[in-house]
């Protein structure tokens, strides 16, 4: 039997205390355990963004990252920046610029951004495609996304 | 006033942006895709693969992995007793019985009660390969004496095809210039971020549910209830939101289906079977490899007298679609010019190597690569400015290319004028190269079927006045169905948030071709137009009847000649119980009038032709061969825009793609292994690749579109192959033949430039 381990630790805002299967990755944890199925697989060794969330507030690919390492952290994932239906501003701006198109690589994008603006709420070009480098958009909105981001800094 | 020509920019303000509610799911984590997907009591299934390119398959012992706790069933090839299948070639079997031929080759198959349990079962399964010599070089696979593939195809040849137009002979004799070039382009894949995904479920009674994600999922349906002997009826295919498609899910992998579907069928519980990175890259379908030997001849004043290919396409292990592939990459830019004289010589060949399919475009950038290479080759030698050569060959409407494409609409000139004065033609910058392109793509080519030319939907009426339509046009995100809401609103004389559409089930759709072919708007979307008229007229007919006097509908409400109103709903209310439940429907059924082909392929193959010009502008480093796009600008003739925010997208993101395929992509080989097999290895465009990127979008109304409108989402990525390559040239003085343009090509393009010098 594959080992277990209990994890406490807060996801969108709520605690939660879980079993996890030690060696399982994050994203699978997030998928699999927590139905939160916002976050994407396209690879699962790290090389397209798309399963991005926030761990402590920073960007990480979640299938680099183990499930027990949750304990007593922070974890936010697409599913989280909508409040009562209402749209965190860079998704409303996502919309309103059409910074995706088949939709795949966004719950991963918006989280990468996300996390520059927490950071850095006044991006260049170059802070943006620097920080989104690790996000892989094949539908190629690279151009509209570096739009939303920078109208969502201005509101 | 409005002139007859309408420029739009990439940055007009306008109103002209729709999107359908979907996106609220895909902007909050919501949307549910194919990878998402869980059914009461799934196993999942794995597949096998050959670890040769070539070898003989002497026994599959299934025995140990059939007793592994977990698993629920094992398959080999030799115990099923499905019929070879492909698009063009009956050259595969679900699994193999006798032979693999490339290194991925399905050989055996599991379900297990969960993935890793399946992983292991693999591992468990026994097969005993004979080694046979293997050929992964298409001019070495045409020897004599190379190792066979295929009996069907003797020497190798998958496919080959002789062409002449005119007299080509004494048009290269009589020239004042005859410019050649020798090209290459390797195997490209999609790459759409989601892997495919199918959840397989089956019932003696219900028959077989495929939850999966295709852009033609009536083409799947059917070849899927073939290859399972299935009467068609009984296999649905529903639609989850797709992860990209981009021509690479046209039918996405048939492999997939068929054996997750033989796995449900033998455990009677659901399957799912996800294709991992590495096994989209080996055993996907990627875009076939090309070798393009091309001359041009012209006259002294610039005229284009004649052109002659000689292509040798890739065929690796089978075929799919890769005939039709290779002729639309033979002979699609030849009716970008007007060009009297052709010679086409076309060779598939077959090797152990992965399976090829197509990508947006379907080659006809592959083509584009070669000739407006040599185009300014030429432009080159005969002392002329590459646009002015291009303005003076383009064809224009009312003409009749030399493959007998009629062309209604046209405005190729003012697309490659306004490129050119966008990116400064005249105005250049020192120390950057510019490079220019043009290219013609079918709206809805005929290639998939003769004789299913057109498209067909339903319009209904619902009880509370809103409309609800059905098309089997896919969309994926392109701005398909936003576009089509916006037509039937248009049609219907309502308000477009009034409207929704359903696409995504074979047992509610119209039968569809799907999304291919660059066929949605053109003909997908003048289905719509004509259903939501049929529905106009009868709601129109229902209301008369209602008032006793003739009516006209507007403003989302009808009016009779005595300004009696009644609302949509109350007519929808009205005919339900004049029929006991019935709602009022329009069907729509677009037949082209006249679109055909004779043995040689001549004629009018699409109801309408989209033009484009794209200008590169690049920053070239002598000394690391480095390439810096700096800026593309992408001027489309597609019609009259309906829905400019997804017309924007389609441009940004081909033009995306088209960077990736001249700059960065490419599948590499030792011998029939895929040594770039992930995303890290085989890059495609990331945030710090993409430059600037203009839209122009010149807007003239074709005849025959819906609403004037022609297709885009191929055509997009069309001529930033030629126009990349041509900037380099102009930058360097050096042209490179072969894509990718790498640093690594270009630094060795100027090494032995220098050690000819």
């Amino acid at each position: 039997m594959t080992k277990k381990v209990i994890v406490n630790f807060t996801v969108n805002g709520d605690h939660e205390t879980r079993e996890a299967e030690v060696g399982q990755t994050l994203l699978r944890f997030i998928r699999e355990e927590l139905h939160l199925t916002g976050t994407k697989e396209g690879c699962e060794i790290g090389e397209c963004g798309a399963c991005t969330v926030l761990l402590e507030g920073k960007p990480v690919n979640s299938c680099l990252v183990l499930a027990v390492e949750l304990e007593g952290k922070e974890l936010v994932t697409i599913e989280g920046l909508s409040k009562n239906g209402e749209l965190d501003k860079l998704q409303q701006a996502f919309i309103d610029k059409f910074a995706f198109q088949c939709g795949y690589c966004t719950p991963g994008m918006i989280m990468a951004a996300k996390a520059l603006l927490d950071r850095n709420p006044n991006p260049t070009d170059q802070d943006i495609n620097v920080a989104l480098s690790g996000n892989l958009c094949r539908c190629g909105a690279y151009q509209e996304i570096r739009e939303a981001i920078k109208a969502s800094a201005i509101k | 006033m409005p002139t007859e020509t309408d420029i739009i920019t990439g940055d007009r303000k306008t109103d002209r942006g729709f999107q359908t509610p979907e996106v609220w799911a895909k902007i909050t984590g919501k949307a549910i895709y194919g990878i998402d997907l869980k059914l009461p009591g799934m196993l999942y299934g794995k597949i096998l693969r050959s670890p040769h390119p070539h070898a003989r398959i002497m026994g599959v012992d299934l025995e140990q992995a059939r007793r592994m706790p977990g698993v629920r069933a094992a398959l080999a090839g030799d115990e099923l007793s499905c019929k070879p299948f492909g698009m063009v070639y009956k050259d595969e079997l679900p699994l193999a019985i006798d032979r693999v031929r490339y290194i991925g080759d399905e050989v055996a198959a599991v379900a297990a009660i969960d993935e890793k349990i399946a992983l292991k079962a693999l591992e468990a399964i026994n097969v005993d390969y004979e080694l046979l010599p293997a050929v992964f070089d298409t001019e070495e696979a045409m020897a004599p004496g190379a190792p066979q593939l295929h009996d069907q195809h003797p020497g190798n040849l998958a496919w080959q095809r002789e062409l002449t137009r005119g007299n080509p002979e004494a048009a290269f004799k009589t020239a004042d210039l005859v410019v050649e070039g020798s090209f290459s382009v390797p195997q490209v894949h999609a790459a759409y971020l989601e892997p495919i995904c199918c959840v397989a479920d089956y019932d003696p009674y219900g028959g077989l549910t495929l939850h999966t994600a295709v852009q033609s999922p009536d083409i799947v349906r059917e070849l899927v209830a073939d290859v399972l002997d299935l009467p068609v009826s009984k296999v649905r295919i529903i639609g989850p939101v797709m992860g990209g498609g981009f021509g690479g899910r046209v039918y996405g992998n048939l492999k997939v289906y068929i054996i997750s579907s033989l796995l449900a069928i033998r455990c009677g519980r659901p399957v799912r079977m996800q294709l991992t990175r590495q096994e989209e890259f080996i055993a996907g379908r990627p875009m076939i490899a090309a070798k393009i030997r091309a001359k041009l001849a012209l006259n002294q004043d610039g005229t284009i007298l004649a052109r002659a290919v000689d292509l040798i396409t890739d065929n690796g292990a089978y075929s799919a679609q890769a005939p039709w592939v290779s002729k639309t990459l033979s002979e699609r830019n030849d009716s970008v010019y007007r060009i009297p004289n052709i010679r086409t010589t076309v060779r598939l060949v077959c090797t152990n190597k992965v399976p090829t399919g197509q990508y947006r475009a379907y080659g006809n950038q592959v083509g584009n690569f070669a000739m407006e290479s040599l185009l300014d080759m030429a432009a080159k030698k005969l002392g002329l400015d590459p646009l002015e050569l291009r303005l003076k060959n383009c064809v224009k409407k009312g003409e009749v290319t030399v493959h007998g494409l009629r062309i209604n609409s046209c405005a190729l000139s003012d697309c490659l004028q306004a490129a050119a004065d966008e990116i400064g033609w005249h105005k250049r910058k020192p120390g950057r190269g510019y490079g220019i392109s043009a290219a013609i793509h079918a709206g809805g080519s005929l290639v998939f079927d003769k004789n299913m030319r057109g498209a067909s939907a339903y319009a209904r009426l619902e009880y509370d006045g809103r409309v609800t339509l059905f098309s089997g046009e896919q969309d994926y995100g392109q701005g398909t169905h936003a576009t089509f809401i916006l037509i039937a609103a248009r049609a219907l004389g309502i308000e477009p948030d009034q409207i929704i559409i359903y696409s995504r089930d074979t047992l509610t759709s119209p039968f569809s071709i799907g999304a291919l072919a660059m066929r949605q708007t053109t003909i997908g979307g003048k289905a719509i137009q004509l259903a939501a008229e049929k529905l106009r007229e009868k709601i129109a007919q229902t209301a008369a009847e209602m008032l006793g006097e003739p009516v006209v509908m507007e403003g989302g409400r009808v009016r009779s000649a005595t300004g009696k109103t009644l609302e949509l709903s109350e007519i929808a209310a009205d005919y339900r119980f004049q029929t006991s439940g019935l709602s009022i429907t329009g069907e729509g059924k677009y037949v082209p009038s006249e679109s055909a082909y004779d043995d040689t392929g001549y004629g009018n193959i699409a109801v309408a032709y989209s033009f484009a010009a794209h200008t590169a502008e690049v920053e070239v480093d002598r000394e690391t061969g480095e390439v810096k796009i700096i800026r593309i600008v992408a001027a489309h003739d597609s019609g009259r825009i309906l829905n400019l925010i997804s017309a924007r997208g389609q441009v940004y993101g081909g033009v995306t793609q088209g960077l990736g395929y001249s700059c960065q992509e490419g599948y590499l080989f030792d011998g029939g292994r895929v040594l770039n097999d992930s995303l890290a290895d085989y890059r495609i465009p990331t945030a710090l690749d993409v430059p600037d990127i203009m839209p122009i979008f010149i807007e003239q109304d074709d005849p025959e579109g819906p609403f004037g409108a022609k297709g885009l989402g191929e055509i997009v990525m069309v001529p930033v192959l030629g126009a990349v390559a041509n900037a380099v040239a102009d930058a360097l003085g050096i042209r490179v033949t072969d894509l990718p343009i790498t640093a690594e090509r270009v630094y060795q393009a100027i090494v032995e430039w220098e050690c000819e010098q």
